[in-house]
């Protein structure tokens, strides 16, 4: 599940339960060649709330001024985004699903196996589709079985290194720079640390979500490791990169204690918001809080591994969806391209603070206008280079994620060693998949 | 309806029967009246209760992850939760939970009940303030109690600190944490004890008590031989009840700790919850609802049985 999504929809739907849930379109099916001047409705479900709703809207009355024989019913689809997991799966068992509905980047691989998605792969060949602007992250997202593409990248984001400027001014240390390496990091959060007034160097989630999981494999991946095996059918982390990784968090956790461990994935973007926890590894979906809440801040690349500095994305996508019938499939595929295209991006994405999702928008004038609103955006802009991995979306990830999860959060509190921890995890993964 | 001018037309044929048809429409409107009082809460209870019930016995002989087709694998869930360990972790959080929060939200109950079931001024405010928690939902509760028992920053730590007492980890301490939500849930659970219990202190017939006193029973022995045998088919009506409370704990689990750290506050119904709609192993959550449903039935059944052993069948 990408956090950005899922703080985003925190943030915009705070108490916005609306979302009656529409119906789906009963248009009427043809299963006749393409027709495209023929009467035609879609239904979108935009897993979104209040102002990217609203913009979402606008876009949609534009697409049908461009199109006048198309209809696009857009509705959020569910209350928040992660519950339209459940309504899609509904959904399919009830034959009622809609042409196009936003998708959290770990739902991809589930969403491919109902066997109700459509394959773009053919089209998104075509040059004007521009579909390598799209990040190798978001790409495979979109493809998570390796073969069908099932829809188009809908928001990107990445982590890179916040830092409170004035919990740093205070200890009176040099603040973060591009170069760092995570020793200067550890080295950095020791001395920030201050146990007796509460004020810790790091937070780290230890609820075992895919928080806690995720922020893992920048550390596995800088270490040369990998999550699954090439043919992703056993889980790899249990390796030598995966103890260093794991050590690493465990003498900064447990040693140092020097870490704010959260049980929740939500506390320690708040404690950085109220000075009390000098740097956390986090996103562009923070910006908007600690604008809100005052924070002096600054944001740079991870610090890195060897002059390694990649990040972590989670990337999410507008899945599309078969109801055998070539013109509702053709404009579902339409509106989606049409909304992920640079001009249109930038008036969803980029003007409700998340990153652009091509490359072509990164020097345009509304990301720069975005940064200057909130500082340290085109950092992250810019970070979108050190996406080098793409998170996998398989079934199988669902099952991984947990597994390490549990063993992470138990290291980083005090059970356990980190090389024994990860082979068994990695035992009980491979045996569920098997299973 | 359609039955209606069959009836009507009757008559005719049967002339020897005059007063039939009237009874029976009489009947038929009686019988039309009764359902339609109950029809609405019929077609919930099929509908929100029973189907799903049955629903999920069916889900829980499948292997389905809400998208791909389900697969029947028989009895192969129910092995799988013999052996989990995590899910006898859940199992033992869950009684020791139910042990702890049980005879506490009784004793606590009957305690409070005892002390507010006389005429003092305002008693009425006294009443009211006790039973405000129970009307509060577990999700604030749940919340409220993050901030009060926060290591760092909440309310309990820093009266400690402020009186140089040692401050514990509360919630974020896998030793603690349970205490933490036992404590919370006995904020409300003994405010619904203590309502009940005031009530069946009420219904204490006044002279019963008059006689102990005039016999010579002092105010103790006047309650323990007097007032709790009267009380007795409550009690066991408040454990039953509150053993399927506990038994289904989930909501201030969720709100608070979300079953960490490190497990320690996972109980069966959050565990299923987790399986199910965390990991999309729904045959397998199913499962392990269907555990909990026979052994919240074989409780009650056991209480039950025990208590009309006893003769006190008017529960």
């Amino acid at each position: 599940m990408s956090t950005l999504s899922r703080r985003a929809v925190l943030a915009l739907a705070a108490g916005a339960g609306a979302a009656s849930v529409a119906g789906c379109s009963r248009g009427s099916a043809s299963t006749g060649p393409l027709d495209v001047k023929a009467k035609t409705t879609i239904e979108v479900w935009s897993g979104q709330s209040d102002a990217a709703q609203k913009k979402m809207e606008a876009l949609a009355t534009k697409f049908q001024q461009k199109h006048s024989n198309v209809t696009v019913n857009l509705s959020p689809g569910a209350s928040s985004t992660d519950q339209l997991l459940q309504k899609l799966s509904a959904g399919f068992a009830g034959n009622e699903y809609p042409d196009v509905s936003y998708a959290f980047g770990s739902w991809a691989g589930q969403l491919e196996a109902s066997g109700r998605t459509l394959d773009i792969a053919d089209k998104v060949k075509k040059p004007d589709v521009k579909w390598s602007e799209f990040t190798a992250a978001a790409r495979g997202t979109a493809q998570p079985g390796g073969e069908k593409v099932i829809g188009f990248p809908a928001v990107v984001d990445n982590v890179g290194l916040l830092y409170n400027k004035t919990l740093f001014d205070k200890a009176g240390l040099d603040y973060p720079t591009d170069a760092w390496s995570w020793d200067d990091f550890k080295a950095a959060a020791k001395k920030l640390t201050d146990s007796a007034n509460h004020i810790y160097g790091y937070g780290y989630s230890v609820s075992g979500s895919e928080e806690t999981t995720w922020q893992f494999w920048p550390h596995l991946w800088q270490n040369g490791g990998s999550i699954f095996t090439a043919d992703g059918k056993k889980a790899a982390f249990a390796s030598d990169a995966g103890t260093k990784a794991l050590t690493f968090l465990r003498s900064m956790a447990v040693d140092d204690k020097s870490v704010y461990l959260d049980q929740t994935d939500t506390k320690f973007g708040q404690l950085f918001v109220s000075n009390r926890i000098a740097m956390i590894t986090s996103g562009p979906w923070q910006l908007s809080d600690l604008k809100t809440g005052g924070t002096k801040y600054g944001v740079v690349r991870l610090p890195g591994t060897n002059g390694d500095h990649q990040t972590v994305s989670g990337p999410d996508i507008w899945a599309l969806f078969d109801h055998h019938d070539k013109n509702r499939a053709h404009w579902a595929y339409e509106f989606a391209r049409w909304l992920t295209a640079p001009g249109q991006d930038e008036q969803f994405n980029v003007a409700i603070g998340n990153l652009p999702l091509r490359t072509s928008e990164a020097s345009s004038s509304a990301v720069k206008k975005e940064a200057k609103s909130y500082p340290g955006y085109e950092v992250f802009v810019a970070n979108s280079d050190n996406v080098k991995n793409t998170r996998p979306t398989t079934k199988n990830y669902a099952t991984l994620s947990t597994e390490i999860g549990k063993a992470i959060s138990a290291v980083l509190q005090g059970q356990g060693d980190p090389g024994p921890a990860l082979a068994d995890a990695a035992k009980k993964t491979d045996s569920q998949i098997a299973n | 309806m359609v039955v209606t001018p069959d009836i009507v037309d009757r008559p005719a044929v049967n002339p020897t029967a005059r007063t039939h048809p009237t009874r029976r429409l009489r009947e038929l409107k009686t019988a039309l009246t009764g359902w339609s009082f109950i029809g609405p809460a019929t077609v919930i209870i099929v509908g929100l209760s029973i189907f799903p019930a049955g629903w999920a016995l069916v889900l829980s002989l499948q292997d389905w992850d809400g998208f791909s087709p389900a697969t029947f694998v028989g009895a192969r869930n129910y092995q799988q939760l013999l052996t989990d360990a995590d899910f006898g972790n859940a199992v033992l959080n869950t009684v020791g939970y139910t042990l702890m929060f049980v005879p506490a939200s009784v004793l606590l109950g009957l305690f409070l009940a005892v002390a507010l079931n006389r005429r003092i001024r305002f008693i009425g405010f006294y009443r009211t303030a006790i039973f405000v928690p129970f009307v509060a939902s577990a999700a604030s509760t749940g919340i409220l109690s993050t901030y009060l028992f926060s290591p760092q920053f909440g309310l309990v730590n820093n009266v400690l600190r402020v009186v140089h007492l040692p401050q514990p980890g509360w919630l974020d301490n896998p030793h603690q944490a349970m205490l933490v939500v036992v404590i919370m849930s006995l904020w409300g659970g003994a405010a619904f004890t203590t309502v009940i219990y005031l009530a069946a202190l009420q219904d204490v017939p006044p002279d019963l008590i008059e006689a102990a006193l005039v016999d010579g029973a002092n105010r103790w022995q006047t309650f323990w031989r007097v007032v709790w045998p009267q009380l007795l088919p409550v009690t066991i009506f408040v454990v039953i009840w509150q053993m399927i409370q506990a038994i289904q704990l989930f909501d201030l689990v969720y709100t608070t700790t979300r079953g960490g750290p490190l497990d320690a506050t996972t109980t069966i119904v959050y565990f299923l919850y987790d399986k199910a709609f965390h990991s999309l192993q729904f045959g397998y959550g199913s499962a392990a609802a269907y555990v909990l449903f026979a052994a919240t039935l074989l409780i009650t059944t056991g209480v039950v049985v025990y208590s009309r052993r006893r003769g006190s069948e008017d529960i």
